[in-house]
């Protein structure tokens, strides 16, 4: 059963490198851990720049990447964490780990704090 | 060509007015037209924070102050100068109160250039090490270019009229906006500092105690040593991330701030209850 979940939503410009599946896979594997992933992306060219309104829409809505980590065991899924964050920086705003559930936001948050979120 | 000195000193005539009318002197004689706005003259109230002027172009709460009018000043000229002493490791209060205000500028980050100089005066050595992030902050919210930025070790009012030397060095600065303007050239020209982008010398360490950060742009990397000396290293693609590249200004503001309706919305009747009590705590008479 997974006791730990969070979604780490990155958005555009966040994270510091790409965030590729095949190293979402083996961090997976690494750390015992299920990580899926999801891209939405609604940005369009205008000016040179990738534009977007977002201020009317749901934030689940607005470009984004979501990582879902799952997992059973506490020291699996905050190694993982540390492990994303120390590739991609920490998660940036207050609503970025929405749909989480509440004992890996407590870790995902703590660990934010120890990790560059600050 | 005109050049806008703004004074964020109280004093009349005291060392950073002075110091910023030789700077003037020094445009006029490059064929600049100069004014000058002592910020303090004019009246800046505190950003109330109410988030208008982030979902509303233009539109700010706060009515009857003066801030609009120093914004179109600074609008109306072609490069500016920005005085305020050190008294506190810092600059003073109208330039933060001014820096607050900038939210309002914001739909804007970006797409204005125009040459900037700074000058401050202080009057113990090592005991200004925030002044740069201030005003390179202020600059950068107004849509300015830091060319270059002179600090001044004086103390007493009007004292500074005693060292040639720094009288000298404000007269050059005005002239270089002026040279500046004429020639389209915003390159920086002053001291290179630890960031090659904001030229300040504070470093942040982070957490992990490897990586380092420029305060001012948030761009990340490592310390080093060169012959001995410390040193700042980026990586290229480090400066994709620097906090006032526009595309970064603008991203900041779509993802980070628009967004944050959606999730002040929903939450709502959650806050209106959870904040009650505090409605009621310590509550005054009239409230």
């Amino acid at each position: 059963m997974n006791k730990y979940i969070v979604k780490l939503r990155y958005y555009p410009g966040d994270p510091l490198e790409d965030i590729r599946e095949k190293d979402l896979k083996g961090f997976e594997s690494e750390y015992g851990v299920n990580i899926s992933y999801e891209k939405i992306e609604n940005r369009v060219m205008k000016d040179g720049l990738l534009m977007e309104r977002t201020l009317d829409k749901h934030i689940e809505d607005v470009s984004q990447e979501v990582i879902t980590l799952s997992s059973g065991k506490e020291d699996s899924f905050s190694g993982c964490i540390v492990a994303l964050y120390k590739k991609y920086r920490c998660p940036r705003t207050p609503y970025s780990l929405m749909g989480s559930n509440e004992a890996g936001q407590k870790i995902a948050k703590k660990l934010m704090e120890m990790h560059g979120g600050w | 060509m005109k050049i806008l000195a703004l004074n964020g000193s109280f004093r009349k005539n005291g060392n950073t007015e002075i110091l910023l009318k030789q700077a003037l002197m020094g445009a006029e004689s490059e064929g600049a037209e100069v004014e000058i706005l002592r910020l303090t003259d004019y009246k800046i109230e505190p950003c109330r924070g109410c988030g208008l002027c982030l979902f509303r172009e233009n539109v700010c709460q706060v009515q009857g102050d003066d801030v609009s009018f120093i914004f179109s000043k600074v609008d109306g000229c072609e490069g500016v100068i920005l005085g305020a002493p050190c008294y506190f490791l810092e600059l003073t209060a109208v330039v933060k109160q001014l820096i607050d205000r900038c939210w309002i500028l914001g739909h804007k980050i970006g797409k204005i250039k125009k040459p900037a100089a700074v000058i401050i005066p202080y009057a113990t050595r090592g005991w200004t090490p925030y002044v740069s992030v201030q005003s390179n902050l202020l600059l950068t919210l107004m849509g300015l270019m830091k060319i270059n930025e002179i600090t001044v070790c004086t103390q007493g009012i009007s004292e500074v009229v005693l060292d040639q030397e720094a009288m000298d060095l404000a007269f050059s600065l005005g002239k270089e906006i002026a040279v500046a303007i004429k020639k389209k050239d915003f390159t920086y020209k002053g001291e290179a500092g630890l960031c090659p982008s904001c030229h300040d010398w504070l470093v942040r360490i982070l957490k992990d105690q490897e990586t380092v950060e420029c305060p001012t742009c948030g761009v990340r990397g490592k310390l080093i040593f060169v012959d001995g000396k410390i040193s700042m290293k980026f990586e290229e693609k480090a400066w994709a991330d620097a906090r006032f590249r526009p595309d970064v200004q603008y991203n900041h503001f779509t993802y980070h701030i628009a967004p944050s309706k959606d999730y002040f919305l929903r939450t709502k009747e959650e806050r209106k209850t959870l904040t009650q009590k505090y409605r009621e705590y310590l509550r005054k008479e009239g409230e």
